[in-house]
């Protein structure tokens, strides 16, 4: 081999190597995909040894959910189906939407100002007390400053969606989110779940943190998350300015199909909300590569929010 | 060399497959920080390039019309649009405190030294050109 191919080569890999971890993850993608459709499951359910579904591994599919969460749009029950189609998961209705997923030489402030209608029109949305719907419009209308999340600050639970790694261990789990810089800027954070039949905390006794006491128990196949304890800090959808008490309490279920891991969240918040609100439910692909690692998030460092002029937001 | 070759191979395919990137989300709207219809642009020496969320910053030394040294701010879109204009580090050898750099940037509505990089001019006259397309990519 000539040197200067090997060279070539071997400045390559040390580009590779010293490129931030997280930067590789969130920009690979070997398919260029036109829709965001949950992915569909394939291959068997590993279990473990008393029989339960071993949800060990690393969920960020293709490297989507390094990038924020997976299916951001998803999240907020939306599923772009073609350049001009998007599908409203909840309640199956086709929208005809601007062309927000192409690759044509629209200007920015089209393609911007469409994405953010298009993240608003789900129907799955959380019904709350009429004295707090002025709230919930006006912290939407002014994200920009009220988001509390968008700073570097945690996304809290459920904001961060599906963990994207978690292990599983006899008598707890471990769960990672790391920090994003998508739709959101967010920390990285952590739990750490016991599974060993505990009971909570009286909600009084605990300081109101971002990921609140988390208690996990099987039912059935599903696992179940039971989480309470939390600051009144976060708000509890990507999106909508959906703002929570610290009394609210959480409860998840992620259940695992060959390589799909479906979630949702139920929150109950009785100081603020009407009834219980439930998530659409959001599909997390394994990522496919053998030996696939979690690789390390950047900081976050937020500096833009304070030059912003105008009300415009994601 | 067998071995050699097949990394090398490899290593292009990644390459390849990491210029297709998703479309990049912006945690706040462009036009809200920038003016995306004009443009600015300053000489200086590199201070520092950060590879961080939410954007990547290139911080930049110029001097003022006294010869007072100014800082300006340059967020940066994500690493596969950089790889796109062929700036990866393969490519640039690694840009280091101290180069001299020209940016022509989207400048911050609120007048403050700061902008959207939209093209980098190294010393060897090599340019890069940086562009936000339809979805902020």
């Amino acid at each position: 081999m000539p040197l200067s191919r090997y060279c070539r080569i071997m400045a390559v890999a040390a580009a590779l190597c010293f490129l931030p971890a997280a930067v590789l993850a969130q920009e690979f993608s070997p398919i260029k995909r036109n829709n965001n459709a949950p992915p569909k499951p394939s291959g068997p359910t590993p279990r473990i040894a008393d029989g339960h579904p071993d949800l060990t591994g690393v969920w960020n599919g293709l490297g989507d959910n390094l990038l924020g969460v997976p299916n951001q749009i998803a999240n907020n029950g939306l599923s772009i189906e073609s350049e001009s189609v998007t599908r409203d998961l909840h309640s199956g209705a086709l929208i005809a939407t601007f062309p927000r997923n192409t690759t044509r030489p629209l200007n920015n402030e089209q393609s911007e100002r469409a994405a953010t209608l298009l993240r608003r029109v789900g129907s799955n949305k959380p019904i709350y007390k009429p004295e707090y719907w002025e709230m919930v419009k006006n912290l939407d209308h002014n994200s920009n400053e009220e988001d509390p999340s968008n700073n570097c600050m945690p996304a809290g639970i459920p904001r961060a969606g599906i963990p994207s790694y978690i292990g599983q261990f006899p008598n707890y789990f471990i769960f990672i989110y790391p920090g994003q810089g998508g739709l959101i800027a967010t920390q990285t954070m952590y739990r750490m779940i016991p599974a060993d039949g505990r009971k909570h905390t009286p909600l009084q006794d605990l300081d109101g943190t971002y990921t609140g006491e988390g208690i996990a128990h099987w039912e059935g196949d599903t696992l179940v998350v039971d989480t309470w304890g939390f600051t009144s800090n976060t708000w509890f959808d990507q999106l909508g300015g959906y703002f929570h008490s610290e009394n609210m309490h959480v409860t998840e279920r992620f259940h695992r199909d060959g390589n799909t891991l479906t979630w949702t969240a139920t929150v109950e918040d009785p100081d603020v909300l009407l009834e219980p609100w439930t998530t659409t439910p959001r599909v997390a692909l394994l990522n496919p590569r053998p030996g696939a690692m979690l690789p390390e998030s950047q900081p976050c460092s937020e500096r833009d929010l304070s030059h912003i002029v105008t009300k415009e937001h994601h | 060399m067998t071995r050699l070759r097949i990394t090398g191979f490899l290593l292009t395919g990644f390459i390849c497959v990491l210029v297709m990137a998703l479309p990049v989300w912006a945690h706040h709207s462009v036009q809200a920080q920038f003016d995306i219809h004009k443009s600015v642009s300053v000489s200086g020496t590199v201070a520092k390039i950060e590879w961080i969320n939410p954007h990547s910053y290139l911080t930049v030394n110029v001097k003022d019309p006294e010869g007072k040294l100014q800082k300006w701010a340059f967020e940066l879109g994500g690493a596969a649009a950089l790889r796109r204009a062929g700036m990866s580090r393969a490519d640039r050898g690694g840009l280091k405190p101290g180069d001299q750099v020209t940016v022509t940037a989207l400048p911050a509505r609120d007048g403050s030294n700061s902008g959207f990089l939209q093209e980098l001019k190294i010393a060897d006259g090599r340019t890069y050109k940086f562009t936000t397309d339809a979805n902020g990519q």
